[in-house]
């Protein structure tokens, strides 16, 4: 009977070539979409999953308090005196690894050096993770300070092969270290990555004030793993008490599992309040969305055939099928249709998985030798083929064998018509919402990218101060400036773009609580700071070099003397942590870190000594690419053990709308999909409607009715479904995406032109679709017509 | 064979009722050929139709081989069906997806026959009907005399004790038509049941008896002296 019924199924779509063909190709780009956005969820949801046991591994988290005892925010770094407490109170931990966060350091193999994501970390680190070593051995790779562990693709790039145990490499051109191990390639969907492992006890040589265990410096993680059957819930519950006894600041502190922070990453008052997990389920509601009007089209295309095919039920009812075998027949027609389908989508995946790579800025691979995949995508026919195959089964098994051999089915019947207009209705309703959205995230990107950044970013760049760039800095800074290849030089302890240092510890002239609680930020800048960044002076001035009084100066944001609540600020005496400073000049803010909100009130303080970044600004008379290959040799000569990184600050800032970005791609990408496959859907309806009634129309034409009249005839019903379509979608995506913008604190405003635009739009596409075929039946020669009944 | 007593058929639609069979009584006795004639619209088909049990009457009694057939439900006639009737129809029906052999095999599938057993049947039916150079076609390929033919092969695989006939040559040629009376004649001489619609009284005429129905009611039932005599 299977067979019987696979030889049906394949001679059907063989002869209907073009409803076979809207079709597979409508479900196999619903499916390769569904199946991209399913295998990018698959990525994000095993972030840190692959080891064995990561189950039992959790991450250190630490509340920041304010004064009220609130909690201010939460993060993952922790003091150097937490690990080794936890292993020695907490029976339940199985390992502690306290390790720092990955930074791009300097490892040279002779001439050839490179900058690289490096980690120190505690043997510890083993436990916490599977890592499969090629050569040498977890109990051994870390037990001499002076060793490093590389990965695999990181030992190619240095030596040229992966067998290089015991080979010497230099850490930042001042460690020779002894690759003690190399292990395989670190997946791509990891928290804590790196190229190079180094050991915590060199840490501590390079950094001495690490070896001692303090309560003040969050800047390491401490990594657990809880014995088999110990509760997290329990030690949280004991962690509380248990601190309070060692350290008198009030700091909380809680195991949060390792596998769910990269999803439910933001916090609210201690608690986690979701994270990236909800863009996860938007991308679910997505893929599912794009796959349910992939079905809906076949739905309604074999519901829409069923007249052609309810001689075919009516004669197999008659010579003794059953129901069941016609719902498994019709069933049968639609699996083979997602198993095409499928195919064609796993060969459209790999033909763009590069390019959705590369949009995403992600490195995703497809196991296909791993079950799991299989089952995903066998999984996905079966669910598809049922989705689709369900109604026109039940639908087409139900006509009665008298009514179907008359030829005279009632045309669809009451709940057939209704139920297809529903279903054109539901997916134009989703493909408007995906229109409307996609033109507000657009907007919302050009908002925020159109926002003041408030310095001038259009010809600055910036470089690392590695090695020399720290000690030579005014060598260098002179050296460029004579070079006329840039204007003005300045160096800081942060980025422009980034200011990761916050701080409360600020108290000003009238403060009235006896204590700030506001977080202010503070950068570390040398001379030339407003000058070389461009940003504006309110009032006041930058730091001199002529005044030996500046280096107790201090400039402030505008938003911190609004806090502050000073009339004239310049002048005015404040003190930050123990230093008594005195306000030279107060600056418009301008934009750090996150493009779409305002920040924290902060303050720069003159300190060339910090190392961080070297910002230049561009001779703008010069020729730009000239200017770089000067500064790029004369940074190679003053610094020559590191490579040239120069960045565009333009470029930098772009990047911090990335995840916006990616958002507006995939929602563009996306609704295009479901746009085409719900226009694809609506091409084989109207080709049906207009087969049916071709005679209708030779008769209306022979009395002479006029081609636009037949057109219309043909066209009013679809343009009637699509319009109620909008009548659900418009309300719906404006309350969604209201929302959806209420996130950021500087934000667009849906307008009525982008509703406009969402209408005319899938109106235009949609009557485009319909009127091309409804033309075709107009124009025809009645008399075929007539003469095909 | 088949006792018929008081049936009648109501066509309901939103304004107009039609009594398609007012009461009818018909006996069938087992060997019979049965022509049922009569105008457009006088209820021939609905009756055959009822007794094919494709159809439900609103009442009256329909008794096969002393089974009441009114009384069961859809699965009971579905099975009833296909173990002991074979339809043949004006226009063929042949499912235009499978070939010729398919078609036939058909009716065996449904009744679960093992697939060895299936192409003897098969083969044997196709020898029968003189169709074997046409087995592996598919219906659009066969004039219709071929495809009337496959169907009643169709219609006989299962070795049925009544075939139900709708205007079998309504849409053939006179010697094509003729063709298919005689192997209808032939079936019934070797004891297969039939009963057929017609509106050619050239038809009925290769039957034993022919009934004249009107407005759903017999009015006149005819016995063919020729063939009854041939049948003693």
């Amino acid at each position: 009977m299977f067979k019987l019924n696979l030889k049906i199924a394949l001679r059907n779509l063989w002869r209907h070539k073009t409803s076979s063909f809207i079709n597979i190709t409508g479900l196999a780009i619903g499916l390769s979409a569904c199946l991209m956005l399913l295998f990018y969820v698959s990525y994000e949801w095993n972030f840190d999953k692959q080891a064995k046991d990561s189950g039992r591994v959790y991450q250190t988290m630490t509340n920041v308090m304010e004064n009220s005892g609130d909690i201010l925010f939460t993060f993952n770094g922790t003091t150097t005196a937490l690990g080794p407490l936890l292993k020695q109170q907490l029976p339940e931990l199985e390992s502690v690894c306290r390790l720092g966060y990955g930074r791009i350091k300097l490892i040279a193999n002779g001439q050839n050096s490179f900058k690289k994501t490096s980690v120190f970390a505690e043997p510890g680190i083993f436990d916490m993770y599977d890592y499969q070593f090629i050569s040498g051995s977890p109990a051994t790779a870390m037990s001499a300070p002076r060793s490093v562990v590389l990965t695999e693709s990181m030992a190619r790039i240095l030596f040229g092969t992966a067998d290089v145990t015991g080979k010497a490499v230099r850490y930042e051109d001042r460690e020779e270290l002894t690759v003690t191990g190399v292990i395989r390639d670190l997946p791509e969907n990891s928290s804590n990555r790196f190229d190079f492992l180094m050991p915590w006890s060199l840490y501590e040589i390079l950094d001495p004030g690490a070896r001692d265990l303090n309560w003040n410096d969050f800047s390491y993680m401490t990594l657990v793993k809880l014995r088999a059957g110990a509760s997290a819930d329990l030690v949280n519950k004991r962690l509380g008490p248990m601190l309070k006894k060692y350290n008198d600041a009030d700091q909380q502190h809680f195991l949060y599992p390792l596998g769910k922070l990269h999803l439910y990453g933001t916090f609210v008052n201690g608690k986690s309040a979701g994270g990236a997990i909800e863009q996860i389920r938007l991308f679910v509601i997505l893929a599912g969305g794009i796959l349910l009007i992939a079905c809906i089209n076949f739905m309604n295309m074999a519901t829409a055939k069923s007249e052609r095919r309810a001689k075919e039920v009516s004669v197999k009812k008659t010579i003794g099928a059953d129901r069941l075998s016609l719902i498994m027949q019709f069933l049968t027609e639609s699996m083979v249709l997602a198993a095409i389908g499928v195919v064609i989508a796993i060969a459209l995946i790999e033909l763009f998985l590069p390019i959705f790579n590369n949009l995403l800025s992600i490195h995703m691979e497809i196991g296909y030798f791993s079950m799991k995949i299989w089952v995903v995508i066998i999984g996905l026919v079966l669910l598809t083929g049922l989705i689709a195959g369900s109604y026109p089964a039940f639908y087409l098994s139900s006509f009665d064998p008298v009514g179907g051999l008359r030829k005279n089915i009632a045309k669809g019947g009451f709940l057939s018509v209704s139920l297809r207009q529903v279903l054109v209705t539901g997916q134009f309703c989703f493909t408007v919402m995906l229109f409307i959205s996609t033109i507000v995230i657009y907007k919302q990107i050009q908002y925020i990218k159109n926002r003041p950044i408030g310095a001038d970013v259009s010809v600055l760049v910036q470089i690392p101060q590695d090695g020399a760039l720290l000690q030579k800095y005014e060598m260098y800074k002179t050296a460029l400036l004579r070079s006329g290849a840039v204007t003005s030089v300045t160096h800081a302890s942060s980025p422009l773009s980034h200011h990761g240092s916050n701080f409360m510890g600020i108290s000003w002239p009238g403060m009235n609580k006896p204590a700030n609680d506001v977080l202010f930020n503070q950068v570390h800048a040398g001379y030339d700071y407003v000058k070389t960044t461009g940003i504006k002076m309110i009032s006041g001035r930058d730091f001199s070099k002529q005044l030996a009084s500046d280096t107790a100066s201090v400039l402030i944001s505008a938003s911190a003397a609004k806090v502050m609540n000073l009339k004239n600020p310049v002048g005015t005496q404040v003190k930050v942590f123990d230093d008594q400073l005195t306000i030279v000049g107060v600056f418009n803010d301008y934009i750090w870190d996150s493009p779409d909100r305002s920040n924290a009130p902060m303050v720069i303080r003159l300190d060339d000594k910090l190392p961080g970044v070297v910002t230049m600004r561009l001779n703008p008379d010069r020729n730009l690419q000239a200017s770089v290959d000067a500064i790029t040799t004369m940074t190679k000569d003053i610094n020559p053990a590191y490579p040239v990184e120069l960045t565009f600050l333009s470029s930098v800032y772009a990047d911090l709308q990335k995840a916006e970005k990616i958002l507006g791609t995939l929602s563009n990408l996306f609704g295009g999909l479901a746009i085409f496959i719900s226009c694809l859907g609506l091409f084989g309806l109207v080709t049906y409607s207009a087969e049916q009634r071709t005679k209708e129309f030779g008769v209306r034409k022979v009395l002479g009715a006029s081609v636009f009249s037949m057109m219309q005839l043909l066209s009013l019903s679809f343009v009637k479904m699509i319009l109620v379509a909008i009548c659900i979608a418009v309300p719906a995506a404006w309350m969604l995406m209201n929302r959806w913008l209420q996130q950021y604190e500087f934000h667009t405003a849906i307008s009525w032109w982008v509703i406009g635009i969402a209408i005319v739009g899938t109106l235009l596409t949609a009557m485009l679709t319909v009127s091309l075929q409804a033309y075709k039946t107009a124009t025809a020669n009645p008399v075929d017509a007539l003469k095909y009944e | 064979m088949i006792r018929i007593e008081n049936l009648e058929k109501v066509y309901k639609t939103e304004d107009i009722e039609t009594t398609a069979l007012n009461g009818i009584n018909l006996h069938v006795k087992a060997g019979e050929f049965v022509s049922i004639m009569g105008p457009s619209g006088c209820g021939k088909s609905t009756l055959l139709n009822v007794m094919g049990l494709l159809d439900k009457p609103e009442s009256g009694s329909y008794q096969f081989m002393d089974t009441e057939l009114l009384k069961l439900n859809d699965k009971e006639r579905s099975n009833f069906r296909k173990k002991h009737m074979g339809f043949v129809f004006q226009n063929f029906n042949l499912i235009d997806e499978l070939t010729v052999f398919e078609n036939i095999e058909l009716p065996l599938i449904y009744n679960k026959i093992p697939s060895a057993e299936r192409k003897v049947l098969v083969d044997e039916m196709i020898d029968r009907m003189n169709i074997h150079n046409r087995s592996g076609h598919f219906p659009q390929q066969l004039s219709g005399g071929q495809q009337q033919r496959v169907a009643v092969a169709r219609a006989l695989v299962t070795k049925p004790k009544l075939v139900l006939a709708d205007e079998p040559t309504g849409n053939l040629d006179s010697s094509h038509g003729n063709e298919v009376m005689e192997l209808l004649c032939e079936l019934n001489e070797q004891g297969t049941t039939i009963v057929m619609v017609t509106h050619s009284s050239h038809d009925a005429s290769f039957s034993n008896r022919i009934i004249n129905l009107k407005d759903g009611c017999v009015i006149s039932e005819k016995i063919n002296k020729g063939r009854t005599e041939e049948l003693i």
